[in-house]
């Protein structure tokens, strides 16, 4: 293992306080008239490993910009480490969380080192000269991502897979308490996905994710919460949120729920044959009560 | 690739001084180049004396101080600022088109300088003042554009090149309607020339780009953040919409200095941070570097290719500029397309 002052514990003084890292309490969020999030209630505990999931549209992505500030919530009050996030600088949130997003590829080569290096931005004062610790804390995370021999590589020319790892270096460097994922293992082949998520889980700090992949949820995730057109359905560990019911009820597909072969959590198989597909109107508590509504 | 920063550093400053000094010996009159180093480099405190002690000629003195120098430092000052606001800008937009011609920067410079020249006065301290105050303009007409979606880069982009053609051609209607005389001074001033440089004109451009290449280098891991991806400098703790508004502002002071000064000259913010990042890569410190000595050395010898290029006539550097240019962005796109290093 590597000296990384990340595989520390974290700050013991602030376990005392609360478990809780983020406390959201009704919180909603609303582009002009429209409501993207509704409402949202629930707790990130300390070092958990938290993942978002539902149908693509159902406010994960939102509701991950809310908790890294990039979204200010319109109603309702979320609080990171006892304090409103709002009260809290933009840099002040950079130090304590990194956020891997998925950039659009840009026009301007930059090496691996030096996208790497970016993560020393929220830590270091606006300027300053690069110290060979700086170098030292770099050349560990990208050894740690097993991407060492590109460092000098230019990141456009990366597969998707190691642009991902390269990011997680990133993270890595910026040494916060809090890694928020938006997605992070889409068009990643299946070993890379692992790959990611493992090391992720390896920082040993609170993890926020959305994840479409159930089973790797299933597999990776200490708590789910399962998320429909900006509410949140259910949450709880895994086994209890990824049953058939919610399964259909959320994303409108038959699925069979049984004990992974390989590991403690669930397998979730879906039925894909056009004849057991789920009608989009299925009926659920909401539609029953818009029905009598509209009687 | 393997050729460390620092000797690509030091060849480049060598090659500025280098084309600093043969640049000034020629011209009309060929200085040789020793009168030129011995004047510069040895008996610079002797402006004005008949025949100094080091064994130069008091005409070459004369030709070397009073008219080559300033106008070979103002070429050298207008490239360097138009280079570095051209890397700035293509860091902070993401594009590699931007310049301060594309935001529209040098055409609310040069609108508010014809003002200037055609209603007012010809004296420098009004058309810098003109050249100010149409760069302002031209950054709020922008910014007023491109609304509450300003802190969207494209919609800053096309609403910088809305701004920009609007205000040509109030600039073009200003010059049909002067008279024919004016007109030709306008037209003139409009293409570019550094043939007007005194002394006196060289303290505020290099005031303007100190400063500028000061705060770049300051700034430069949050631009370098931004150039990356707005969301992700986002992350990182870093006003991304104010750092670029604050850029584009001092681009837009760095270039309408200098518009007041030498008027029009396009391509060059464009095309030389392109060129600094081929040779030594994206890191913004290195590419500003090179942007100073290669974007200076290179409008020097525009300059000579503008003064010898056609006997007894000097062309206006902004046609040397551009036809340049477009003849590069031929090259490299051949070269690009087919290496695919893009």
């Amino acid at each position: 293992m590597s000296q990384h002052p990340l595989h520390l514990p974290a700050d013991s003084n602030q376990l005392d306080v609360t478990d809780s890292i983020f406390i959201a309490d009704q919180i909603s969020w609303q582009v002009d008239e429209l409501r993207i999030l509704d409402s949202l209630s629930f707790e990130v505990k300390r070092n958990e490993f938290l993942g978002f999931i539902g149908p693509n549209g159902a406010g994960k992505s939102s509701l991950l910009r809310c908790l890294f500030g990039k979204n200010s919530i319109s109603t309702g009050s979320l609080s990171f480490n006892q304090r409103a996030i709002n009260q809290y600088s933009r840099r002040e949130l950079a130090q304590q969380i990194a956020v891997l997003i998925q950039e659009p590829p840009t026009q301007f080569e930059m090496s691996v080192f030096d996208v790497v290096a970016m993560g020393l931005i929220p830590n270091r004062p606006l300027f300053s000269f690069s110290t060979q610790e700086d170098k030292q804390t770099i050349t560990h995370a990208l050894e740690k991502v097993e991407l060492l021999n590109k460092a000098q590589n230019a990141f456009n020319t990366l597969s998707g897979g190691e642009k991902q790892r390269v990011m997680v270096a990133r993270a890595i460097v910026q040494d916060p308490k809090v890694l928020i994922l938006d997605e992070p293992t889409n068009h990643l082949d299946i070993q890379h996905q692992i790959d990611v998520l493992q090391l992720a889980k390896e920082m040993n700090i609170t993890v926020l994710l959305s994840i479409h992949d159930l089973n790797m949820a299933a597999a990776f995730c200490d708590r789910l919460i399962l998320m429909k057109e900006g509410r949140i359905i259910t949450s709880g560990e895994p086994d209890s949120v990824l049953t058939r019911d919610n399964l259909e009820y959320v994303f409108s597909i038959r699925a069979q729920v049984d004990s992974h072969p390989f590991h403690s959590g669930k397998r979730i198989t879906y039925d894909f044959s056009p004849d057991t597909q789920i009608k989009k109107s299925i009926i659920s508590p909401k539609d029953i009560s818009e029905l009598g509504a509209e009687k | 690739m393997k050729v460390s920063f620092s000797i690509i550093a030091l060849v480049s400053i060598g090659f500025t001084l280098l084309s600093v000094v043969v640049a000034t010996s020629i011209g009309s009159v060929d200085v040789p180049f020793s009168q030129v180093f011995n004047s510069v480099f040895v008996c610079s405190n002797d402006i004005g004396a008949s025949k100094s002690h080091c064994g130069v000629d008091a005409v070459y003195q004369k030709i070397v101080w009073e008219i080559r120098l300033p106008r070979i430092l103002m070429a050298l000052l207008t490239g360097i600022g138009l280079s570095i606001t051209g890397a700035i800008l293509q860091s902070v937009t993401r594009n590699p088109l931007a310049d301060p011609y594309l935001f529209g920067i040098s055409a609310g410079s040069a609108l508010g300088a014809v003002v200037v020249i055609s209603t007012i006065s010809g004296a420098m301290i009004s058309i810098t003042f003109g050249a100010l105050a149409g760069g302002a303009l031209s950054v709020i007409l922008m910014l007023t554009l491109a609304g509450r979606s300003a802190v969207q880069v494209e919609r800053l982009l096309l609403s910088g090149v809305a701004v920009s053609f609007m205000l040509s051609a109030f600039t073009s209607l200003i010059v049909y309607y002067s008279d024919p005389e004016t007109a030709s001074t306008l037209l003139f001033w409009m293409m570019g020339s550094f043939s007007n440089s005194e002394w006196g004109d060289l303290p505020l451009p290099l005031i303007a780009i100190i400063v500028g290449l000061l705060l770049f280098v300051v700034f430069r891991r949050w631009i370098g953040a931004i150039q990356a991806g707005d969301e992700g400098a986002f992350t990182l703790g870093i006003p991304v919409s104010q750092l670029r508004l604050a850029m584009l502002v001092l681009c837009s002071i760095i270039t309408a200095v200098l518009v007041a000064q030498v008027g029009g000259i396009g391509f060059v913010g464009l095309m030389i941070p392109h060129i600094c990042r081929f040779i030594v890569g994206s890191q913004l410190h290195k590419v500003l570097f090179m942007c100073v000595t290669l974007g200076g050395s290179f409008m020097v010898w525009v300059d000579v290719i503008a003064h010898t290029i056609l006997e007894s006539q000097v062309l206006p550097v902004g046609i040397v500029t551009s036809a340049i240019g477009s003849l590069f962005f031929f090259v490299i796109l051949k070269t690009r397309s087919r290496t695919q290093s893009f």
